[in-house]
């Protein structure tokens, strides 16, 4: 398989450092409190946040801040074969936990004590990526919710095959067995909050394909800035403002 | 008062501002290492004037979002609550308003024995102050234990808004700020009355 061709093109025509075509919609589950929907390329995931609201399970009750919840699951269908267990199995377990670690972490959730943050995220198409695509849509949801938060977090994951870094893995090349690593990350705070990676790489190339990762976390953040104050705008016309 | 981008929108993480020239209110928060105010809601800007008795004369910067939070029962406000169960020493209720909002889900609140009047309040007996299904107004002492609001109505213008007759089921009329009386009856309930 030529992940890079003697051009300097991958397998669906992008340069290394080039990024898929990002996608985002806001207000899509009406019934919740904020949602969206967040493409990258074929990746398409949804997410839906509920809260705050009163906590379910008073034995969790925390009286001095919020209690964030995460669940990440997998369409049937999101996959070319079909899933045998979309939700509960370790994957979706280890995911779900990533992703509520990082929003918690950004969430300011001293300001809404013994309340519950719900964040349900599901896959709808899986090309790569999934993670990262999850935490931009979770993101865009809690900020349509109008939960207060540090800064908005971005994601992207970055790789490295044939000795080159690659931007924005889809599913056939980080299932080439190399390095796939995933950065979750504050723009305008210049904060780390996620670090994660796959199989293995020599400890002096990770610091370049980190960078690589957050400059496409930096290229997100951007476009879900414009997509939120679009949204805003939209809603104060509509509103007669 | 700034004028120069004053009402420009702002989504999290936007630096506002030094922490110096002003506040940080809804919306906003400030970092004390760099000094720097942000914004953690997406919305519009605007600023508030500080009030002049107070020490701190900066200007506060809020930023409101498209979305309404249901509102939540702060100590000293008024609400009106709906009583649920009335036992021995206290009588629970349902937080349905806060001050002139409605909630979007309920709140438990409790009215202890000692809070229901000001005077005599050891010689208070609950079943004569509420029963089950009444409206009351009360304010909120505090936020409580986790169960519930402690609420009070120890005022003359808190106790039984309205309140149906046991029997027949009509809204009764307060005759006294201790009685109230069913029209269709002529039955007379005692009630702790709100003076309206």
């Amino acid at each position: 398989m030529e992940y890079l061709s003697p051009e300097g093109l991958r397998l669906d025509g992008r340069r290394p450092m080039e990024m898929r075509q990002l996608r985002a919609e806001i207000g899509v589950v009406p019934k919740a409190d904020g949602s969206a929907v967040f493409e990258m390329g074929n990746t398409k995931v949804i997410a839906a946040v509920y809260g705050p609201r009163e906590v379910e399970n008073k034995t969790h009750q925390m009286n001095d801040q919020a209690l964030v919840r995460c669940e990440y699951s997998m369409a049937n269908f999101s996959t070319g074969d079909r899933t045998r267990k979309p939700k509960g199995d370790r994957r979706s377990t280890e995911i779900s936990l990533v992703i509520r670690q990082t929003m918690e972490a950004c969430i300011i959730t001293h300001l809404l004590p013994r309340s519950q943050i719900d964040i349900f995220v599901q896959v709808l198409q899986a090309d790569g990526g999934t993670r990262s695509a999850c935490i931009n849509a979770a993101t865009l949801a809690l900020s349509d919710a109008g939960i207060p938060m540090h800064d908005l977090v971005t994601s992207c994951s970055a790789g490295y095959l044939k000795s080159t870094p690659f931007l924005d893995l889809n599913y056939v090349e980080d299932s080439a067995g190399g390095p796939d690593v995933t950065v979750g990350f504050l723009p305008k705070l210049d904060k780390v909050t996620l670090l994660q990676m796959d199989s293995k790489l020599p400890i002096g190339i990770l610091e370049e394909v980190m960078l690589l990762a957050i400059e496409g976390c930096k290229a997100v953040a951007g476009y879900i800035r414009e997509v939120l104050l679009e949204n805003t705008k939209q809603l104060e016309y509509r509103r007669g403002g | 008062m700034k004028t120069k981008d004053e009402e420009r929108m702002v989504t999290p993480g936007e630096i506002l501002g030094k922490a110096s020239e002003m506040r940080p209110g809804r919306g906003a928060y400030a970092v004390a290492e760099t000094g720097d105010v942000y914004a953690s809601l997406t919305g519009r800007l605007s600023w508030l004037p500080p009030r002049p008795d107070s020490p701190d004369q900066r200007p506060i910067v809020e930023i409101t979002g498209h979305k309404a939070h249901g509102v939540v029962p702060e100590p000293g406000s008024i609400v009106i609550a709906r009583v649920k169960k009335v036992m021995a020493k206290m009588a629970s209720a349902d937080i349905m308003c806060v001050d002139e909002k409605s909630v979007r889900e309920k709140f438990t609140g409790i009215i202890r024995q000692q809070d229901v009047r000001a005077t005599e309040i050891d010689k208070v007996d609950i079943h004569s102050s509420f029963r089950a299904g009444d409206i009351v107004r009360a304010s909120v002492l505090s936020l409580g234990d986790a169960r519930a609001y402690y609420l009070s109505t120890a005022k003359n213008e808190l106790g039984v808004v309205s309140a149906a007759e046991s029997t027949t089921g009509a809204t009764m009329i307060p005759i006294s700020w201790t009685e109230m009386q069913c029209p269709l009856s002529g039955q007379i309930e005692p009630r702790k009355v709100a003076k309206v």
